[in-house]
């Protein structure tokens, strides 16, 4: 990376003023597979289809949420491998904050951090843009929030947003749904709802993923049992 | 374009740039200063399904009593804990000088005693520093760990992560550790030294304290202990070295499997004068009053407009 043969930065400006490689990047984030965040009164909730290319794949050993830090999770859109690397960083960044301040990391100061590598790699040598757009749920002292990254590097706090393939029937589905009141347990079931809605196929707790972060400050994905149990109310 | 800054780690280890230095300076006649060797008693003991560790809660600075209830019993992850010798034992011992030099600064102009004190502390702070530092760093390297594997972490990662960070400071970070816990493949017991030699034992003992605490667990060690029977044998222990080593004393401190923070106070404080300690107004004669109003240097102004994102 930022070899010396490779000092020029390959994102550059078109006439019209667009980085042509960040614009391509959302299209890469924009084909991924749908998933979406909404912030409750008590709680967040992410969501992402898990869709796997073939019955062969072990569904087990994929896991498209992960967790940054005890009261910080994530989840992407986008290429998969890309979203590795940042949620790597993310955490040794967060860790790194941890030494320095002993104070857990909070979420606006990590969204942060991670949004500025994306910047990075917009503006170094030899290196392209991630093509992953993240959702960063977590519960600090300030409360639940909800935060998307783009491959840019901006990043914007949402109450509620989706990304991917159905984002702009899941946007739409959204609107009408999100109230500000909403509890954690109404969230889940309107995130499924719209998972639902733009769905390939039967939705099962084999192929999506949930991710809640409580009032217990403790972000924890749900197993595929607890994703049974809610797939029942809903239906 | 500008090349990314990767996020290098620090090369670690000391510069010994400045010794050809020191070297020169001591042929001259400077007295270099002494490092200070605090007394501890230390132990672990493995017993039928755990482990257990003690330690006594007193932190020396030369003849001075620093910390009389000072932590030496230190966290590296949620089942492994350790323990620390050496200058690792002063955590607390120097951010107490620290607030002691601070309040005498308050009541009393600076003496000659105070530069003293002053003095020791800024010679500790910076192996305190190094020493604790180390420990933090592993237990921050354990908890990344455990979040790539998404597994508890084990106790010979730990002490993998500790004695090879212990030997790139060839033994310049005098923290003399004894390192347990319990993690998927057992009770495990390690002792570390300085210069990053470990021992694998089912019970030790480390400090200057450390053969009075020895003789107890030679003497009635054995295999298949029970844990009431544990923790008796290991409170023991540092009580001989409490009582018997002047580097130890105060409480005792024991961890198995959750932190039980002066589990036995040997050493109460049993006589407190009836006088009471404070003075009547009219002990000091008052020769001038000047009262100085404070004002609010701050204005804190609202609104105003949020960050640019």
């Amino acid at each position: 990376m930022g070899d010396s043969q490779y000092s020029f930065s390959l994102t550059t400006f078109s006439p019209s003023g667009k980085l042509v490689q960040i614009e391509h990047a959302l299209t890469a984030v924009g084909s991924g597979q749908t998933s979406l965040g909404i912030k409750a009164a008590n709680g967040v909730v992410i969501a992402t289809e898990k869709k796997l290319p073939s019955i062969l794949v072990d569904e087990t050993s994929v896991q498209k949420i992960q967790t940054l830090t005890p009261n910080i999770g994530v989840v992407y859109s986008g290429m998969g491998p890309d979203s590795r690397v940042l949620v790597r960083k993310s955490r040794k960044q967060a860790e790194q904050y941890y030494r320095l301040y002993k104070e857990p990391i909070p979420v606006t100061q990590l969204v942060r951090e991670t949004a500025t590598v994306m910047q990075e790699f917009t503006q170094s040598g030899g290196v392209r843009p991630f093509g992953v757009s993240l959702l960063v749920a977590g519960f600090d002292d300030k409360g639940p929030q909800l935060y998307q990254v783009d491959p840019s590097g901006s990043y914007f706090s949402w109450k509620a947003s989706a990304m991917g393939k159905n984002v702009s029937n899941a946007k739409t589905f959204l609107e009408k749904r999100y109230t500000d009141d909403m509890e954690l347990d109404d969230a889940v079931h309107t995130a499924i709802l719209t998972l639902k809605e733009g769905f390939e196929g039967q939705i099962s707790s084999k192929n999506i993923e949930i991710g809640v972060i409580g009032s217990n400050k403790i972000f924890k994905v749900l197993t595929p049992s607890e994703i049974e149990d809610y797939l029942q109310e809903v239906e | 374009m500008s090349k990314i800054a990767e996020s290098v780690p620090p090369k670690g280890g000391f510069s010994f740039d400045l010794c050809k230095r020191n070297e020169m300076l001591v042929q001259k006649g400077l007295k270099q200063p002494s490092f200070l060797k605090t007394g501890t008693t230390i132990v672990g003991l493995v017993f039928k399904d755990g482990v257990i560790l003690g330690a006594d809660t007193r932190a020396t600075e030369g003849p001075i009593v620093a910390d009389k209830n000072c932590e030496k019993i230190h966290y590296m992850a949620p089942n492994i804990y350790c323990c620390g010798a050496g200058t690792a034992a002063d955590t607390e011992a120097v951010t107490g000088i620290i607030t002691l030099i601070l309040s005498h600064v308050v009541l009393i102009a600076i003496t000659s005693a105070l530069c003293y004190c002053f003095w020791y502390a800024c010679n500790l702070f910076y192996l305190f520093n190094v020493a604790m530092l180390s420990l933090d760093m592993v237990s921050s390297q354990l908890k990344l760990h455990r979040f790539h594997t998404g597994r508890d972490s084990r106790v010979v990662t730990a002490l993998t992560l500790l004695k090879s960070h212990l030997f790139s400071y060839q033994g310049h970070v005098s923290a003399a550790l004894v390192l347990g816990g319990v993690d998927v493949t057992g009770p495990h017991l390690h002792t570390i030294y300085p210069h990053g030699s470990t021992d694998t034992l089912p019970f030790a003992t480390m400090g200057s304290g450390s053969l009075a605490a020895m003789a107890v667990f030679e003497s009635k060690y054995r295999e298949g202990l029970s844990r009431d029977e544990g923790v008796t044998l290991v409170a023991e222990a540092i009580c001989s070295g409490i009582f018997n080593d002047l580097g130890s004393g105060s409480n005792v401190d024991i961890w198995e499997k959750e932190y039980l923070r002066n589990y036995m106070l040997p050493n109460p404080r049993t006589y407190v004068s009836e006088k009471g300690y404070s003075f009547s107004k009219k002990t000091a004669e008052v020769l001038l009053t000047k009262i100085t109003p404070l004002r609010e240097l701050v204005e804190v102004i609202e609104g105003g407009d949020a960050m640019e994102e």
